[in-house]
């Protein structure tokens, strides 16, 4: 009986927006309304009656459908929103990246130009383009749980290590662009070619520290 | 029992409220609580009830969970927040005093046509 159910069901909600929303109603209207009529029927009703009870219980969907639609129009401005905001944080991080010698170059060039306080500069960008990266990468919306199945266990820990390691890959990138763009800047400017190779080991020991850090904190 | 019906349907989330207020509970569950309180006189209809759902959850006074169910499928269950338990103080004393202003009113017919 159940299935007849909720065949009636699915019919009631034909034009309901597909979504989570509407799926997840069904369920619950489906199972409280198959237990309303096994009790009906445990209480000497006739199957058929007892359908007929049953689905005269549901009563008018209109208002519920019109509610899902609601939610179903306002869920996916929210998203592209979202959407646009990592893609504006991102972009004004690789223009930091891609503009962050010019101080330093230009102060070396000038005469007269402080090379410390275009360095300061270089610093002060490629800072806040990581912060700004980082900081993107961690509001990302999580994927959330449908049902506390298995499945839906394996997709939310799936999601979460795609999510780290994409943060990882990110964190690696923006450090080894820093690092060969100091190396060249760093050497030309100080024409100190014999030591300043000492950046990139340097950068790995950064690099170990960094994805410590990480695992520290998710271990906690 | 029509109009008395839609009299009281208007109290829907008042009625819901007061039930979750005794424990989380779930849609069937409620309704059967509440033809069990008025002995086979209301039931409120499925729509109603999860209509009423969607909006208290959404206004903050009720929050659902899916339940873990000893067998077969799983239910979503209902509790209370405390603004809803807030909110119900509110709507019962308002309920008490207009309740209180329509006896009133109603009795000054009720005693003239007795008489």
């Amino acid at each position: 009986m159940e299935s007849k159910i909720r065949d009636h069901m699915e019919s009631l909600f034909a034009d309901a927006p597909k979504s989570r929303r509407t799926y997840e109603l069904m369920e619950e209207m489906i199972r409280n309304l198959t237990d309303k009529y096994n009790d009906l029927v445990a209480a000497g009703k006739q199957p058929d009656t007892a359908y007929e009870m049953t689905i005269a219980s549901i009563g008018d969907v209109s208002e519920l459908i019109a509610d899902l639609e609601e939610s179903f129009m306002r869920d996916p401005i929210e998203e592209q929103n979202a959407r646009k905001r990592s893609a504006l944080a991102t972009s004004i991080s690789i223009m930091l990246y891609i503009l962050c010698p010019l101080p330093l170059i230009i102060s070396a060039m000038v005469r007269g130009g402080n090379v410390l306080v275009g360095l300061i500069l270089l610093f002060v960008m490629v800072a806040a383009a990581t912060g700004i990266l980082i900081y993107n990468g961690m509001t990302k919306p999580k994927y959330v749980r449908a049902d506390d199945t298995m499945v839906e266990e394996f997709k939310e820990w799936q999601s979460a290590r795609e999510t780290e390691k994409i943060a990882r890959r990110q964190i690696s990138g923006a450090l080894w662009s820093i690092t060969a763009v100091l190396y060249f800047v760093i050497s030309f400017v100080f024409s100190i070619w014999h030591v300043s190779w000492v950046i990139f080991i340097i950068a790995i020991a950064a690099e170990q520290i960094i994805n410590a850090y990480l695992s520290i904190r998710k271990n906690s | 029992m029509s109009i008395a019906s839609d009299l009281i349907r208007g109290h829907t989330d008042a009625i819901i409220l007061a039930h979750l207020i005794s424990g989380d509970s779930y849609g069937y569950e409620i309704n059967k609580s509440i033809r069990k309180i008025t002995g086979d006189r209301f039931e409120l209809k499925e729509a109603t009830l999860y209509t009423a759902f969607r909006r208290l959850e959404e206004a903050g006074h009720i929050s659902s969970y899916w339940g873990d169910e000893a067998t077969g499928a799983r239910r979503r269950y209902y509790s209370i927040t405390n603004l809803g338990r807030k909110v119900f103080e509110q709507m019962n004393s308002e309920w008490q005093e207009a309740k209180e202003i329509i006896d009133r009113l109603m009795a000054a017919g009720g005693s003239t046509n007795g008489e």
